[in-house]
This record gives structure tokens, sequence and C-alpha cells, in this order.
């Protein structure tokens, strides 16, 4: 009796945490279309403060706070919104498309890789749960078979396919998942252009700027100097407050 | 009837104008902001104020030199400026168009500035008269503006860098260990201009050579640049000159090289002045009491003293008939462009996501006026929207005269499409003196407006499309939010990749625990099915002969063979293990072969094997 009970418990968790988040949401998302983005986006700002979105995030709350940073404009922040909707959920068309226009207007260049691509047709997500699922499957099968089948080569041979397939899939997902890489991503959300240096120190020589908006890896750290890759050979230091962390979980402010 | 595109490959292939690797990032770069700053902005900044003004990078210029004229339109991405500037005395033709952005206060702010190249027809003061632009459906008017073209010969040459003027061209100043001779001034130097053609149309690039020869005796110090040109003419810059030796009337002459375009900007007769070349000749000197054949000998031959002499080399007077374009047959799509050209095209991503931009890059590639080229039109693009397209030259020489000219046009699909607009150039062929009209055709594409998505209950997605093609699929409740209004609902998903989430690792131990258990139980009942494992069938083998040589069941000869089983399987070799087998296998034998097979054994010989065998077992330790 006592387990059912802490099940029926477990299963209300979600609901419970999510009271009161769909109608504050659908309030701001009502603000927005009224015209009134400040608004918004201040209601956005203060329902990402709310412990659910401490390890998690809503890629539709990403992307209507983008929306609202664009009527507010505010590229810059817009393009990191647009960045972290499309992180938490790279099918979100929308999102693709508003983070394409604000690079554009940034004029910062969009990455066109290949495995940059791949997440918006195939949620790494998906690949990586069914694969699992059916290289599990396999492993089932394979003993069921080995044991019990008498006439079972074809069939071994089956199951051993379904177990490389669906873990070789799993393994593909989270290779392609861009939150794995995520942690050391940064986006550029300084209003001025910020200067690399090629060592951390303002006196340093300058390799050359970097857009704000853009996206780069954040190779190593060192106290309030980081220094980043932006792609194209450029590299170097820059100052860390010129910065935002691609990932949430780290500033959801 | 040839293919452009194969034209302009094949040439690239014969190395005929072979283009450099574009740096892709680059490309995609001056794309992306020309894009951006033209399609994303526009929208925002309709309700800003509207700007216009115009501004010469250089309000005075000499003779033969250009400047530029920018118009700059701010508050507004659709303006509608001139392609030509009537001004009396200049040609102002528009060559191309730029955006800028800035962000104060957090305000983005954008400008476009369409650029102008300006040709002064003769020297004077010219006044560039306002310039209606109409921006979107206004018109503009730009303040006047002044410019002034001086004789750039009347004026001082600018002097040369100090170090620079001080320091020889290579190679001259090397002293000729010759005996001191007085140099005939009439041939320390001279100069030379070759052209090729003394009849040439306005706006044709014609090469020029300029030659200028120095006794090469003598080292020589050159002071500034050349000299050259004329009214109604532009030279291009002239590059480093090449350096040689020749030999002429016997005499060895160091040569200066220079090489150069000119095109001419009016028709009509044109004399050009002579090329001027300032220099500096060190020449020897003779001073009472030192020209004795004694004193040179210990100097070495040479003279004991030189004086610097400047000399102005000069070139003679050029002459040229100008030819007018004929007006005749002059294509609606002719923008300036003389010289022979191929046309290819190409659209860096043909299937852009919906609403998202097409890029179609229009490269013009051959000999002529590239900088004078006006873009190639678009044809057949209804249902697109279009921005003027920005421009890159990849030159293959240094005079910039053969090349690959690339004009990217941005284009925005307003309806579904499945074909680029084509493009068409037109340019006049001076060897022909013909106009040729290129054209590209429409390429395959992919695209489709923004904007919200049909409603799955329209006619335009329930029924078939009629070309055959399987119907779009039904967009999701999310992709039927209109762009730009926020989406619906809140899914929380993690930060995390699966592989990096608790509990997928939890499932994923799960699974490996009830599929090892799995194999567990399998095995077991796999085992059980065999009677379990060979321990315990031995044992039980052991327990089954024991029990039978105990009853003494069946005939003799079965009890000596179970008793030979049960050793075999219950006792160690030993000697006695060994003696004892050897006696049973004997007494076994006779029973088979001999007679008294099937009786049954007597009590006494079977008590008297049990006893062996017991105490065999009793010293045995086998398991």
């Amino acid at each position: 009796m006592n387990s059912r009970i802490l099940t029926l418990l477990l299963l209300l968790l979600p609901c419970a945490l999510r009271a009161g988040l769909p109608e504050e949401a659908a309030s701001a998302n009502a603000a927005l279309s009224a015209g009134r983005p400040e608004e918004a986006l201040n209601s956005y700002r203060t329902l990402l403060t709310y412990p659910q979105f401490r390890n998690a995030g809503s890629a539709e709350l990403w992307y209507n706070r983008g929306l609202a940073e664009t009527k507010a404009d505010d590229p810059v922040a817009a393009s990191l919104s647009f960045r972290r909707a499309l992180l938490l959920d790279p099918s979100l068309v929308p999102a693709r498309t508003e983070l394409s226009k604000t690079l554009l207007q940034l004029g910062v260049p969009e990455s066109r890789a290949w495995n940059d691509r791949i997440p918006a047709s195939l949620p790494p997500e998906t690949l990586v749960i069914a694969g699992s699922l059916i290289g599990w499957g396999g492993v089932i099968l394979f003993l069921l078979v080995f044991f019990l089948v008498p006439a079972r080569r074809g069939v071994i041979v089956l199951s051993l396919l379904l177990i490389i397939l669906g873990h070789g899939a799993a393994v593909a997902g989270t290779w392609l998942d861009p939150r794995r890489t995520a942690r050391d991503m940064a986006v550029v959300t300084a209003k001025k252009a910020p200067t690399l240096r090629a060592t951390p120190a303002d006196s340093a020589d300058s390799p050359g700027t970097l857009a704000p908006g853009t996206l780069v890896a954040v190779l190593s750290r060192n106290g309030a100097w980081w220094y980043v890759s932006g792609g194209q050979r450029l590299s170097g230091w820059i100052p860390s407050q010129t910065l935002t962390p691609l990932l949430a979980s780290r500033d959801s402010s | 009837m040839r293919d452009p595109r194969n034209r302009i490959w094949a040439g690239l292939r014969r190395g005929v104008f072979p283009i450099r690797r574009l740096g892709i990032g680059s490309l995609r770069v001056a794309l992306v902001l020309v894009f951006g700053f033209g399609i994303v902005l526009a929208p925002r900044l309709v309700a800003a104020e509207v700007g216009v003004t115009a501004d010469l990078t250089r309000d005075r210029i000499n003779q033969g030199e250009m400047t530029e004229l920018q118009i700059r339109v701010t508050g507004s991405q659709q303006a509608d400026p001139p392609r030509e500037i009537p001004a009396d005395g200049l040609q102002i033709r528009l060559t191309g168009q730029s955006t800028q952005v800035q962000m104060v206060n957090f305000k983005v702010s954008s400008s476009v500035i369409y650029s102008y190249i300006v040709m002064p027809l003769r020297t004077g003061s010219f006044t560039i008269p306002g310039v209606n632009v109409t921006v979107e459906g206004r018109s503009y008017r730009t303040a006047q503006l002044s410019l002034t073209v001086e004789d750039g010969r009347n004026a001082a040459p600018p002097a040369p860098p100090a170090a620079q003027a001080q320091l020889p061209m290579p190679g001259f100043q090397r002293r000729q260990r010759t005996a001191p001779q007085r140099p005939d001034a009439g041939r320390l130097a001279f100069g030379e201009i070759i052209c090729p053609k003394r009849s040439l149309y306005a706006g044709e690039m014609v090469p020029v050579e300029i030659r200028y020869y120095f006794d090469g005796r003598y080292p020589v110090q050159v002071l500034g640049r050349v000299d050259f040109g004329g009214e109604g003419i532009l030279v291009e810059r002239f590059p480093d000159p090449k350096e040689s030796r020749e030999e002429r009337d016997g005499q060895t002459y160091n040569v200066l090289t220079f090489h150069s375009l000119l095109s001419a900007v009016k028709p009509g007769p044109i004399d050009i002045p002579p090329a001027k070349l300032q220099s500096q000749i060190q020449m020897p000197a003779s001073l009472p009491g030192f020209d004795d054949p004694v004193f040179q000998q210990l100097m070495g031959g040479q003279p004991g003293f030189s004086e610097s002499k400047e000399l102005t080399v000069k070139t003679a007077p050029l002459h040229l008939e100008v030819l007018p374009l004929p007006k005749e047959g002059r294509p609606a799509s002719f923008g300036g462009a003389v010289g022979q050209f191929d046309i290819d095209a190409i659209v860096s991503n043909p299937k852009p996501a919906p609403g998202d931009p097409l890029n179609l890059v229009v490269k013009i590639g051959g000999r002529g006026n590239f900088k004078a080229m006006g873009a190639p039109v678009l044809t057949g693009q209804e249902g697109w929207r279009s921005y003027p397209p920005s421009d890159k030259f990849d030159g293959t020489d240094e005079l910039s005269h053969t090349g690959v000219k690339s004009f990217d046009f941005t284009l925005i699909a307003q309806e579904p499409k499945h074909a680029s607009p084509g493009t068409e150039f037109s340019y006049f062929d001076p060897v022909s003196a013909k106009y040729v009209t290129l054209s590209t055709k429409p390429l395959p594409v992919n695209a489709s407006p923004g904007g919200p998505a049909p409603s799955p209950a329209s006619g335009a997605s329930a029924s078939p499309s009629p070309s055959g093609s399987p119907a779009p699929s039904v967009p999701s409740p999310r992709a039927l939010v209109a762009q730009g209004e926020p989406l619906p609902g809140l899914t929380l998903r993690s930060w995390k990749t699966p592989a990096y989430r608790t509990e997928f690792l939890m499932a994923s131990l799960a699974m490996l625990a009830a599929s090892s258990a799995l194999a567990v139980i399998l095995y077991l009942r796999d085992l059980r099915l065999r009677g379990g494992g060979e321990r315990t069938r031995r044992r039980r083998r052991i327990a089954e002969l024991l029990a039978r040589l105990e009853s003494g069941e069946g005939d003799a000869a079965s009890f000596y063979d179970a008793a030979l089983e049960y050793m075999t399987l219950a006792l160690s070799p030993s000697p006695r293990f060994e003696e004892l087998t050897a006696r049973l296998s004997d007494r076994r034998d006779r029973l088979k072969y001999g007679i008294g097979t099937s009786r049954p054994i007597p009590d006494q010989e079977r008590a008297e094997i049990l006893a062996s065998l017991r105490e065999l077992s009793a010293t045995d330790h086998r398991p």
C-alpha cells in the first residue's frame, strides 16, 4: 500500500513542479503578442529563475525569450536565446529560422557543418533512446535464441545486428548531440566586438576581433581571461565578461 | 549554340582565367552581412528616420585620377539611386553598394552606401549636382558637391620618403669598372612608350608599356614615380617595374619596364604627353689636379670623384583615337563592360529553409574593364525578392585586367519556387566591335517563403500536388504558429545529453543487470535440462554403480563392467588401482568370452571385490 502511494507521489511530482508555469508562460506570451516585449522579457527572465530550470530548460521558453529580445532590439541576447532553444530541441524550425535572421543581422556566419545540420532532422535524443532500446532488445533476443531456439544461426545473426546497430545509433546520437560539447561553448554577448589578444593582457597583440553573437569554443580559462577559438583559425584570449556560456544551467538569468 | 557555363569552365581548365580559391568563410561572411543588413533589418527600420547624404572621398584630385562619390541612405534599405549621375565634365557611374550597421545605446541603425566612381574628363572645378534618391516611395535630394581636378603635371610630384628616395633601384647602383669617359648627355637616358593600339573604344582597357633606358656604365637612382596621364584618359597604377639590360647601338643600357593599362573616357582624338621619370645619375667628375692617369690608376681605374646629375627621362607623346561605343544595338542589360567575357552562375544553397535567402552567384570571367563593369541583370524573377548584389573581384594578373568578378545576389522566395531566376550580362567586344549578350539559365532550387505554414485543412495541403509529387506532410502544431509569434506550451528538457544523465545510466545498468539475470536463468535452466554439470553427473553415476555392485543384480560380466567403470570414475590411478583393474579386467574378459557369462556372480566373489574397492576408496582422495 505504501509503495503505491509513493509511486503516485512520484508520478505527480513533475505536475506539481510545473504548477503555475504554463499560466505564467502564457501570460508572457500574451504580452509579447500584444507588442510589449520588455514586459514579456521580464516575465521570461523571472520564469527562468524557477528551480525547475536549474538543470533543465524549455526550448519554447528560450525561443519566446529570443523573440522578445529581438523585438526589444537586442539581437545579441536573442542569438544566445535561439541557440539555447536549439540546444534543447534541434528540430525546432522557428528557432533555427530566427537564429539565421539574427545572425544575418549581426553579420555572423552561420555554421553549415553537416554535424550541425543532422540534429535538425534526426533528433539526437530520439536516436540515443531508440538506439538503446533496439540494442538492449537485441541483447535479450540473442540470449533467448541462444538458449532456447535449436536452429538459431540466422536469428542470432539478426540479434547481433540489432545490438550493433542499436547501440551504434545510441553512440552516434550522443556524439551528434550539441549538448555534449555545449559545456565548452560560449557566445560573445558584448555589445561591442571584443578584441582577441595573443596573451591574456590588454596590451598584447591582437589577432582580430569577434563579432557579437559569435559562437566560440572555450579552450582554456585563466581567471578573467578565456582562450577561445572563433573558427577560421581565429583564436586568442578574451575577457570572460564579454562571453556567456551556452549552457543556461550555469547562467539562467 | 554554346553553353556559357561550358565556356567559362573550359576556360578555367585551360587556365585562361583561373579562379583563385575563394575563401568560403569570407564569402559567407560577406553574404551573411549583405543579406542580414539588407533583409533582416529592413522591417525593423521602416519606422526609422530616413536620411540621404552624399560625400566625396576626395574633393581635390589630379588629372588622370578618380575619386569616389558615396551616397549614404540611413533608415531604410529600399532606396533607388540612379545608375549614372549627369555632371558636366565628369562621368559618374554606380559601381556597387555596401551596408553598415551601428549599435549605439542598444539601438541598431543601418545605412546603405551607394558607391559611384567619378572620372574627370578634363581639369578644372566641377559641381556635382544634388542627386535625387527615391526611398520607399519618397524622393530625397542630396546637397551639391564640389570637385577640383588639377593638372598633375604642373603640380609638384609627391616627394618620395627620404629613405626611399635615397635607395637606388636594385641593380642600378652597380659601378662599371671601366675607364672614365665623358658621357654623351644626349644618350645617357631615354624613354619609349609602346601601345599596341592607337585606336580604341571608350572604356576599353589597352595595355601600355613604358621603358626607360639608362646608360649601363653609371649608377642610377630613380626619384618619384612615373608621371603619365592626360585629359580624358585613365591610367591604372603602375606596379613595380621589371629590370633588364639591353644593348642598343653598341651601348649597354639598364632598362626599367613599366606595364599598365589605360582607357579613355570620352571619344575623340587624345594626345597624351610624354611619360616622365625623375632620376639621378652618378657621373664621373674631374677636378683640377685629380684627372691625372696615375691618380686614376691608384683609384683602380675609376675616376676619383663623381657628381650627381638629375634627369627627367621622357618618352615620346602618344596619340590615340578614341571611338565611341555604338548606340545601335546596345542591349538593355549593358552596364559598361568592354572586353571579352564569359559567364557562369551557381546557387550556393539550393535548398534553403523556408523563408531563408538563396544566394545566386554569377561569375563573370575574362579580360576587360572589371572596375567599371555593372552587375548582370536578373531575368524571370517573378516571385522572388532580390537585393542589389555584392561583388568581389579576383584578378589573375597584377593589373587586374584578367580575372573573375563574382556578383552575389540575395534572393528570397515569395512563393514556392523550383528554379532560380536567370541572369543576363552584356558587354561590348572591341575586337568584333559588337555587343554580346550572355545569359545563364534558371537553376534548380527548392525554396519556399517563410511566414505561417498553410493550414492542414487548406486545399493546398489536402490535395495532391499537380506534379504528382507526394503531398507535403502535415506540419506540427509548432510549425503552424505564425512567424514571430511565441510558441505555446512548455516542454522541460535536460541540458545534458542522455548518455550523461543519471536516469539513462541507471536504466542502462538496469538493462545490463536484467540481461545478466536472464542469461543466468537461461543457463541454469539449460543445465537442469541437461542433468546438471559434469561433476554432478559423475557423482550420480558413481552412486548408481555402487548401488548396483552392492545389490549384485545382473550377470557376472556386467558386474565386472560396473566395477571397472566405478574405479575409472571414483578412484585415482595408483599401483593398487592398476593391479585391481588388471585383475578385474582379466576376470571380466574370461567371463565375457568364456563359459558362464550369464550366470550371476557368487556372493563371496562379489563381497571380495567390494571389499577391495572399499579398501582402495579409503586410501583414495579423489574428489
